[in-house]
């Protein structure tokens, strides 16, 4: 099934309602938004005027203008968590996948937002610094903070153009062409509307003459004409055709806008100062007028989109249907098992390789090419026993099981011992041999196996360089008969050979002179 | 899956969440909670006994906690979120569903928190005289709705390791009110006034105070410190006592990881040490002692910081296989999927990988394999670098394991996907150990020369 699909878990809450609080909570945390970034904007620009300009410093307007960052910041960023949420839960594919796309950015959004609002909270509140020092910080924090409305921008560029996800990929995780376009005026229009929000808000509440009044105005003016001029470009990167339901909101934005600048121009030619009951009114009109056209251009590819994904999931669902019992079964039965025991650990970790019953004989032994050590032949002691289960084999399928700590590793050990007796000594070989066979199968030892084995069972130079390594005599060993059918028929995928043309005499000398290296 | 493929380059996803996580953990429950309700007291102190030291105290302490949970402790919270969107989509995605209605919720509370913080902090040089109390309860208002935001983000952090009956009846209320629910919350509401008490001591050693105010405000936080620190203790033995053994098993290993695994002592000795410090500096602070407190409080701090690093750790690691216990595995497969992926293919199933150039390869297609199913925790080449996971192993034998991954290894998910595609990521495994296979971009695990050779 080659299609997307969205999350299993059904949407909680009904789209209508969804929708309009996304639209609610989206607008109040844009106007914090704009206000932190407008906020952040003046002061540096009037931290540089106060230095050169010549007002008096003790006036501080900028100063004045810093101290209202940490309300606007904190109110941001906390009226930002139901925006996400909603558009996370409501647009859940696409979104996730325009984020997964600018991940990095996405993440250093993190790292940009504390240095930022470190350093304004910082020059907020210590009252004097030098000024090159307070410069430098300003200009880092407002850099930082900058970028973030630019990777939302991104963000929500992708987001919106599915179709184009698979060029963004190819093309190296960026957005080039008419979407690079795209992007820079729609973020050059945020930082627009942030010195329109800003400007005015601190003419009402941070201007305490009539110069910073005036001053504000200014920004304020030219802030709403240069929207109209990034607008006009923004609309011309927007696919044609918009259709009624998204021209109605954006001629209302434009024509409270063009109401601003007359309500505007019509006050400073009577010299009279902005009145905020007949502003805030006009201003708020043009946010919402203009948040809703954005909205409606974007549910314009969003909304079907979703409808083909809620329609696949439906099918995707249906095909999972059948195994959910069993999953849960599966994982019910899984709760009540706890790998605090040597049994459970065997039964769990070890026998899909070695057996239930230690003979080397489990599930997947047959898939193996060196094959797993039957278990109960084995009798070595308990600190080699702790080494294999600590490093594993190298060179074979057996790993390292560190990943259980020591405590479990002796109960594991514990088990072995008491169920396959591995840390008894080694089992007598009851097999007689004449002298003449075991004068031959010294012989032979001395010759031919101990060019890999050495001959004091150890190892020799040469095998070091074997991966697996031949077993340590001294400290390891195997049940005669599992000895004796080593010897006889080679141990598979391994450098050790079959010796069974040798007697069988000769064959049970070597079995015993191997196991007495267990002794020496 | 429906999401392309990211990974945190070197650290790995598991390591970006945590660091990020961690410092939000401790401003959020130390600084936000801790710190800013005995700022509350210290400056109700202060208006009784008509001190002008507690006022002073508290009015600075305030000024510094203020621009720290904002500055940093909302952005890591927030952070979490930005980094799980961006590493774990699939996992938060589903939480936000499950748990739609606390978060939003949680967005009220939070801003409620906000707003009065401002108007605390705002109001603090204004509202004075008979408006002081007015003012004090002003800051109980923001502790109320401080620990509304913990009651909330706890039944969420719960969920994930004890799910309760959710997997079966997908009721909310089980998965919010689960077992380790209450056990947790209690906890980390000591733990929160366990280090408000110490960033408290820090602040008031290392800032200008007379003597005497010195000594008083010592005893008091000393004693502040000696009561939460005994409350969590019992906290930590009740959340425990409600994990299941299934999980709690792997604790130990959770905190000494395979480097320090076979010497398991050291997990009590270093933890004995560090319970052992914290008491010593409470009752040093309680008697009022300033020397001692001084050379104490460094170590205090870290020690406390590292114990709820190593509480998180644990509870972040011990739900192993899963994400969401019983519904999803950490590697964001569903439970019901692998049934469904091992018989239909894993790859035929992903959108992103249908996508992908030079699809065709052996290699392209390992790595997508190994993202999809094991690229949540091991890295290649970094932080739990699957070279040294499976070095020494022959590929056969990685292929036998990936098919037993979460039974030999109890805290790893299985593997999703036929065996076709098992014997692919076997071989990629292989390459990558051997160092025949080498990655273009780790983050987006592009193997080099995708579209060259096959391997």
């Amino acid at each position: 099934m080659n299609r997307l699909s969205d999350l299993l878990i059904s949407r909680p809450i009904p789209e209508t309602l969804l929708r309009g609080l996304l639209f609610t909570s989206f607008t109040l945390h844009m106007l914090f938004v704009l206000l932190t970034l407008g906020t952040a904007i003046l002061a540096l620009y009037y931290f540089i005027d106060s230095q050169y300009s010549g007002r008096a410093k003790e006036l501080r307007f900028d100063k004045r203008i810093l101290k209202t960052f940490m309300a606007h910041k904190s109110l941001a960023v906390v009226l930002g968590v139901a925006p996400l949420l909603l558009i996370q839960v409501g647009s859940t594919i696409p979104f996730f996948t325009a984020v997964n796309l600018f991940a990095p950015y996405w993440m250093l959004l993190v790292v940009f937002l504390i240095i930022a609002f470190l350093s304004f909270d910082a020059l907020g509140h210590k009252m004097y610094v030098h000024r090159y020092i307070h410069l430098a910080l300003g200009i880092i924090a407002l850099a930082f903070l900058l970028t973030v409305p630019g990777i939302f921008a991104a963000i929500l560029t992708a987001f919106e153009n599915p179709d184009k996800w698979q060029a963004i990929m190819s093309g190296g995780y960026r957005l080039t062409g008419a979407l690079a376009v795209h992007w820079l005026f729609r973020y050059l229009h945020v930082l627009g509307a942030a010195v329109v929000f800003g400007s005015g808000f601190h003419y009402f509440f941070t201007a305490e003459d009539e110069t910073e009044r005036k001053a504000l105005q200014k920004w304020f003016v030219a802030g709403i004409l240069l929207q109209f001029i990034l607008g006009i470009m923004l609309y011309g990167t927007v696919p044609a055709n918009p259709g009624y339901g998204i021209l109605i909101p954006l001629f209302t934005g434009i024509v409270a806008a063009a109401l601003l600048l007359w309500m505007l121009f019509s006050t400073i030619n009577t010299g009279n100062p902005m009145q905020i009951k007949t502003l805030l009114p006009v201003l708020m009109l043009v946010l919402v007028s203009m948040l809703l056209t954005r909205q409606f251009l974007q549910d314009r590819t969003l909304l079907p989109l979703q409808k083909q994904l809620e329609a696949n999931t439906i099918a995707y669902e249906n095909e999972l249907k059948p195994f959910e019992r069993q999953t849960l079964d599966a994982y019910g039965a899984s709760l009540k098992v706890v790998y605090d025991s040597g049994e459970t650990i065997y039964a769990k970790s070890c026998a899909f390789c070695h057996g239930a019953n230690g003979d080397g004989k489990g599930v997947e032994a047959k898939g193996l090419s060196i094959p797993p050590e039957d278990i109960s032949a084995i009798r070595t002691t308990r600190g080699h026993l702790y080494d294999i289960l600590k490093y594993g084999v190298h060179g074979s399928a057996m790993p390292y099981f560190t990943f259980f700590d020591r405590d479990k590793l002796d109960s594991l050990m514990d088990y072995m011992d008491r169920t396959y007796h591995v840390l008894s000594p080694p089992e007598a070989v009851v097999v007689s041999v004449s002298k003449p066979a075991m004068e031959q199968a010294n012989s032979i030892y001395g010759q031919t196996c101990a060019g890999c084995h050495g001959m004091d069972g150890k190892g020799s130079k040469l095998s070091q360089g074997f991966k697996p390594q031949p077993p340590d005599f001294t400290v390891y060993s195997l049940s005669p008969k599992r000895a004796f059918e080593v010897i006889s028929s080679s141990y598979p995928g391994t450098m050790m050979p079959a010796f069974g043309s040798l007697p069988e005499e000769v064959r049970w000398g070597l079995v015993k002179i191997v196991n007495e290296k267990r002794r020496q | 899956m429906e999401f392309p493929i990211f990974q945190f380059p070197y650290i790995g996803n598991g390591m970006a969440i945590a660091l990020d996580a961690v410092l939000h953990v401790i401003i959020s429950h130390g600084m936000a909670i801790g710190a800013i309700s005995l700022i509350v007291i210290s400056e109700y102190l202060g208006f009784k006994k008509s001190s002008q030291d507690w006022e002073n105290f508290a009015k600075d302490f305030l000024k510094f906690t203020i621009i720290i949970t904002t500055g940093i402790g909302a952005i890591t919270g927030v952070g979490i979120w930005l980094i799980t969107s961006a590493l774990s989509p699939r996992g938060i995605g589903s939480m936000l569903r499950v748990f739609f209605w606390p978060w939003f919720i949680e967005w009220l509370v939070f801003t409620c928190e906000v707003i009065f913080i401002l108007i605390y902090y705002f109001t603090w040089s204004k509202w004075v005289g008979e408006k002081k109390e007015k003012h004090v309860y002003f800051g109980m208002g923001y502790v109320f709705f401080a620990l509304c935001s913990a009651l909330l983000i706890t039944g969420i952090l719960g969920f994930m390791l004890t799910s309760d009956g959710w997997p079966w009846d997908k009721g909310f209320w089980s998965a919010f009110l689960n077992p380790s629910y209450l056990p947790q919350l209690l906890l980390r509401i000591s733990i929160a006034f366990s280090l408000g008490a110490l960033f408290s001591v820090a602040f008031l050693l290392f800032t200008r105070r007379r003597e005497d105010f010195r000594k008083e405000a010592l005893h008091f936080f000393g004693k502040a410190a000696i009561i939460s620190f005994s409350v969590a203790v019992v906290f930590t033995w009740w959340y425990f006592s409600v994990v299941p053994s299934t999980f709690k098993t792997h604790a130990v290993f959770a905190v000494l990881t395979s480097r320090f695994s076979q010497q398991p002592e050291i997990f009590w000795y270093v933890n004995g040490a560090g319970a052992l410090l914290l008491f010593v500096f409470s009752i040093v602070s309680f008697r009022g002692s300033t020397v001692l407190s001084k050379i104490l409080i460094v170590p205090a701090v870290l020690v406390s910081m590292l114990f709820v690093s190593e509480f998180e750790r644990i509870r972040e690691f011990i739900r192993g296989p899963y994400l969401m216990s019983g519904y999803m595995y950490a590697s964001q497969v569903l439970l019901s999927e692998t049934p469904f992926l091992s018989k239909d293919g894993m790859l035929k199933n992903d959108f992103w990988f249908n996508h992908a150039p030079d699809n065709q390869e052996a290699m392209v297609q390992g790595a997508y394999l190994f993202a999809r199913n094991c690229s949540v925790c091991h890295t290649i080449g970094g932080i739990n670098d699957i070279a040294e996971r499976v070095k020494g192993r022959t590929e056969d034998g990685i292929f036998v394991m990936l098919g037993h991954t979460h039974e030999m290894v109890p805290f790893m998910p299985p593997f999703s996907g036929t065996e076709d595609e098992r014997r692919t990521l076997a071989g990629f495994l292989y390459g990558i150990s051997k160092g025949t296979i080498k990655l273009h971009d780790p983050s987006r695990f592009v193997p080099v020369n995708g579209g060259g050779t096959h391997e």
